[in-house]
């Protein structure tokens, strides 16, 4: 038997030790986020009353002077109309094509439906640049495959596609997006109870009434909401309207205030970029607001997946070929351009495919490109750039998700709340206020101010799924080690943080793929010295250097997706077991 | 041992500005070794004032001292947070973190606790309270993969491998099914007074409190209305409240008159004058209730009704048989009264009976309008001895 009753020797001080480093860490954070988040916001501001001409950070004068030249002229309402109508018309043909085939995955007995889901989740990873660039290759004016191959097929004389146009825009970005509607889509129906359907149908309600009357209706608050998500993630987006709109003449918001701030363009207007920016900023925060309107604050987080139900799957006898086919159309219209790609990077310059040109096919592009001083900066910058993106974001967003979830109050409230702001600050507006706070700093010129901007982007992402993480893991737990004698470090070490862990490699992942591919910060606050694979890309494509660039496009896309592949296919797989 | 003073605690209510007081000046000490138990309805304030003591919430006002030393002061704002308390605790929850095996369950404490303990010291404290409930051989099994009283071990171990010098237990009992209830609650006081462990166990059942402690603190909208230990709350409950929480009662209404022939104060009552134990502060006419358990009754022959305490005589309205007693009510007036009695005892609808109460236990309480709210609840409830309405 055990002698028990020797005790531990005496309480320590009175003092919060061991407490201590929680203030400490939540001061450090509150001026962290302040100053990545508002500093921005609060520069752009400044620089869009600057005086014409006058550089930023540089002069004491106020004017009105950008606000009344965006105003007055009439080219700003042309520039917003073609920001929503290329944003509205990207949507709504890509929520109905996802919403189409994510009925089909989840609510009938379609075959193949676990290839589908992990093709599109896979899918959410190439990146829109490459998709880009591929569909130019594909239905250029002058020398498109698809153009070329139409014209010998039907005898025509003339071109019938372009890409230089909005219609091609909103179709080419309708399709990049279908992945990511479909993937929340598909969330959107497995936590709808399919028992309201069978209610329907016992009191004799056919199939397409059911679909009518039941589940349309039922689905429509969350579609609108994820309509509006993805209208504000298309109007933020640069890549495409640069690669396409430029040539055709469709500027929108995000590629004005990049031709207003870009050196490459002649000087650069600050105050005017800036003041479009703001403007920018307020119609990005109109639709934050009716986003938030959409899905009511309880909603707020749909990364969660709810119950999962097993809904009785509609047997689509023959018509089941005939979705299949539909699918497996568009996923042809997703490779082509892939494909077009990858021929184009094997061969020495750009050629129509032929069968004769088979025997031509090389790696030189590759080798060529690789050896190029420039690109192999570029890897190892992007290489650093993904990694501490990825690092710094979720680091930050672990510690802002426990004080909002955990701790509350004030400085919680104020730290979620600031950390979910830059969900409405466009990339392109943020990249012009870092640009303008870091220009004449020694910082410019280097990765670290990618790093900051992806940081600051990707920060309301991170915060939404570790904080959805941590509200599920009950505070119990750690109260336990708190008792146990760990203090509040500890217990965030050894509890917390490995509860979390799914979250966390998952926001990681998410992180690193985007920062791979974003255009925005890349080329807005390029130099020699801080370029990266997605802006040396865009380097080589504009030199021009078709198979150079095509090489860069498939090293870029095969690494984001060796990166992410694995656990989406797992998360697709898992989707697929739970439903 | 413990101190709690004058503890007060609120919570502002999210949405609101109103504030609801949850602890409401509790003032109570435990002595070393024993087993103290903060018994009362849900939201009456008792986890509330478990977590203060544990460290994980914070009181606003009033003191605490864990062995002589003071770990909270409201006046001073002096709070030694959670880690420092030196304390062990069973959650409601169990709160067995997920991702650890059985062994770093409950070794976590040793590690990560206050004091490093050297890694053999570990090896062997660990054994030793595995063995103590035993799990010696669960010692590897991943924490998801335990049952419910499994868990409850665990949670058992990991509060007491430390050797804290206080034992907090947040309704360790509840989350498990009666059966298993019932073991666990023999097992956990076997081990708590095995190792002598000063204990604050906080329940709802009064069951539960009433077999694991040394002394109840019965507590109402974070107030305690009683204290002691478990016979002499449960024999005699002071209000209304009191009596009803405690177990199943009859309240007789009644007036409070002085007997000259026996020379004391008595209750006139629809059963007759019942001789009773009237405390002290009340006084002739005062309006009463008396306490009547429906197992302090006997059944006693017609003619033998003037034997000792109180008998009166009635009409049995119902008979429940429920195998190892029978339950019976009996019309008196306009009062039903329940007693239960002995499985042997021959009852039937509508026979006249005696029944008997000793004096001893008819405990007289103030008919307030606690009392009487306490009395038509538990009418509509139960239908226990209470004016019949008419």
């Amino acid at each position: 038997m055990m002698a028990w009753k020797c005790r531990t020797p005496a309480i320590g001080g009175l003092r919060w030790s061991g407490m201590g480093v929680r203030p400490l860490v939540q001061s450090t954070l509150l001026v962290l986020v302040v100053l990545i988040v508002g500093g921005p916001l609060l520069v752009l501001l400044r620089t869009s009353f600057l005086p014409d001409g006058a550089m930023p950070m540089a002069s004491l004068e106020f004017t009105f002077a950008q606000y009344l030249a965006v105003l007055s002229s009439g080219g700003t309402w042309g520039l917003i109309r073609n920001t929503l109508v290329y944003a509205a018309g990207s949507v709504v043909i890509g929520v109905a094509l996802a919403g189409s085939f994510a009925w089909l995955t989840e609510r009938t007995d379609m075959p193949g439906r676990i290839s589908v889901r992990v093709f599109m989740f896979t899918w959410m990873t190439v990146p829109p640049l490459v998709i880009g660039f591929g569909w130019v290759l594909l239905i250029n004016p002058s020398n498109g495959a698809l153009n070329l191959l139409l014209q010998h097929l039907f005898g025509l004389s003339n071109n019938v596609l372009t890409p230089y146009a909005m219609k091609s825009m909103i179709f080419i970005n309708s399709l990049a997006m279908v992945p990511t509607a479909f993937v929340m889509i598909s969330g959107l129906l497995r936590n709808m109870d399919p028992k309201l359907e069978d209610a329907a149908s016992v009191f004799g309600a056919s199939r397409l009434t059911i679909l009518r009357k039941i589940t349309l209706p039922l689905l429509t608050p969350g579609i609108s909401s994820i309509g509006i998500y993805l209208v504000m993630s298309t109007i933020q987006s640069f890549d495409l309207p640069l690669i396409l709109g430029l040539t055709a003449q469709v500027p929108v918001l995000s590629t004005r205030i990049y031709t207003l701030s870009a050196s490459e363009s002649g000087i650069s207007d600050y105050g005017l970029a800036a003041a479009y920016g703001t403007i920018f900023l307020l119609l990005a925060m109109l639709l934050m607001w009716m986003y938030f309107r959409a899905t009511r604050a309880s909603e707020r987080y749909w990364i969660v997946g709810g119950k999962a139900f097993k809904p009785q799957r509609l047997a689509l006898a023959r018509s089941k070929y005939i979705a299949l086919g539909g699918i497996c159309f568009y996923f042809l219209l997703m490779l082509l351009p892939i494909l077009i790609l990858i021929w184009t990077s094997l061969l020495p310059f750009y050629r129509l495919p032929t069968f004769a040109d088979l025997t031509h096919l090389s790696l030189q592009a590759y080798g060529r490109v690789l050896s190029r001083p420039l690109v192999r900066r570029a890897i190892g910058n992007t290489v650093e750039l993904l990694f501490f993106s990825a690092s710094v974001t979720v680091l930050i967003a672990c510690f802002v998700s426990w004080f909002a979830v955990r701790q509350k109050g004030w400085a919680g409230k104020t730290l979620d709340l600031l950390s979910f702001a830059p969900m409405a600050i466009p990339p392109i507006v943020m990249g012009v206020a870092i640009l303008v706070i870091y220009l004449r700093t020694p910082l410019y010129g280097t990765i670290w101010i990618l790093v900051i901007g992806s940081v600051t982007v990707y920060l309301p992402f991170a915060t939404r799924s570790i904080s959805a993480g941590l509200a599920q893991i009950h505070t119990d737990l750690e109260k336990a080690a708190n008792v146990s004698g760990a203090g509040w470090w500890t217990g965030l070490r050894r509890i917390i943080l490995p509860l979390l862990l799914q979250q966390i490699v998952n926001a990681w992942l998410w992180i690193a793929t985007h920062a791979g591919r974003d255009l925005s910060f890349s080329l807005l606050l390029m130099t020699t010295s801080n370029v990266v694979l997605a802006s040396a890309i865009w380097l080589t494509w504009s030199y021009p250097d078709l198979s150079g660039a095509s090489a860069l496009s498939i090293i870029l896309l095969v690494g984001l997706t060796v990166i992410s592949a694995p656990i989406q296919i797992v998360a697709a797989r898992k989707l697929e077991r739970d439903g | 041992m413990l101190a709690v003073q004058t503890l007060r605690k609120r919570f502002r209510r999210p949405g609101r500005n109103a504030v609801s007081t949850a602890v409401d000046g509790v003032t109570f000490s435990v002595n070393e070794g024993c087993i103290f138990t903060l018994l009362g309805p849900s939201g009456c304030g008792k986890s509330t004032i478990l977590h203060c003591i544990a460290g994980i919430e914070v009181a606003d006002e009033g003191r605490i001292e864990i062995g002589g030393k003071l770990v909270f002061s409201g006046e001073d704002r002096k709070v030694v947070p959670a880690n420092l308390r030196d304390v062990g605790m069973i959650f409601q929850s169990y709160a067995i973190w997920p991702h650890m095996s059985v062994y770093e369950n409950v070794a976590f404490p040793l590690i990560y606790g206050r004091t490093r303990t050297p890694a053999a010291e570990v090896r062997r404290r660990v054994t030793e309270v595995l063995d103590l409930v035993k799990l010696t051989e669960f010692a590897d099994r991943p924490a998801p993969n335990l049952s419910g009283g499994q868990q409850q071990r665990v949670a058992l171990a990991r509060s007491l491998v430390h050797r804290p010098r206080l034992l907090l237990l947040d309704e360790p009992l509840s989350n498990l099914d009666a059966k298993l209830r019932e073991s666990m609650r023999v097992e956990l006081r076997q081990v708590i007074n095995h190792l002598g462990m000063t204990t604050i166990f906080v329940t709802h059942d009064q069951v539960e409190a009433m077999t694991m402690s040394d002394q109840i603190a019965l507590m109402r909208a974070g107030r305690i209305v009683q204290q002691g230990a478990p016979r002499d709350i449960y024999l005699g409950p002071r209000t209304a409240f009191a009596a009803d929480f405690m177990g199943r009662n009859n309240l007789v209404p009644g007036l409070v008159s002085y007997e000259t022939r026996i020379g004391r104060r008595i209750v006139e009552t629809e059963l007759g004058p019942v001789d009773a134990c009237v405390p002290d502060h009340l006084h002739a006419r005062d309006e009463v209730f008396i306490v009547v358990r429906p197992h302090s009754m006997e059944l006693v022959g017609p003619g033998d009704a003037r034997g000792d305490g109180n008998a009166f005589t009635g009409k049995v309205a119902q008979v429940s048989y429920l195998g190892d007693v029978v339950e019976v009510e009996v019309a008196v007036g306009s009062l039903l009264i329940r007693a239960i009695l002995s499985a042997y005892a021959e009852v039937k609808p509508g026979q006249v009976v005696s029944l008997r109460v000793p004096t001893g236990c008819c405990v007289v309480i103030p008919r307030d309008a606690d009392a009487m709210a306490v009395a038509v609840d538990g009418r509509s409830a139960a239908g226990i001895g209470t004016p019949v309405a008419e």
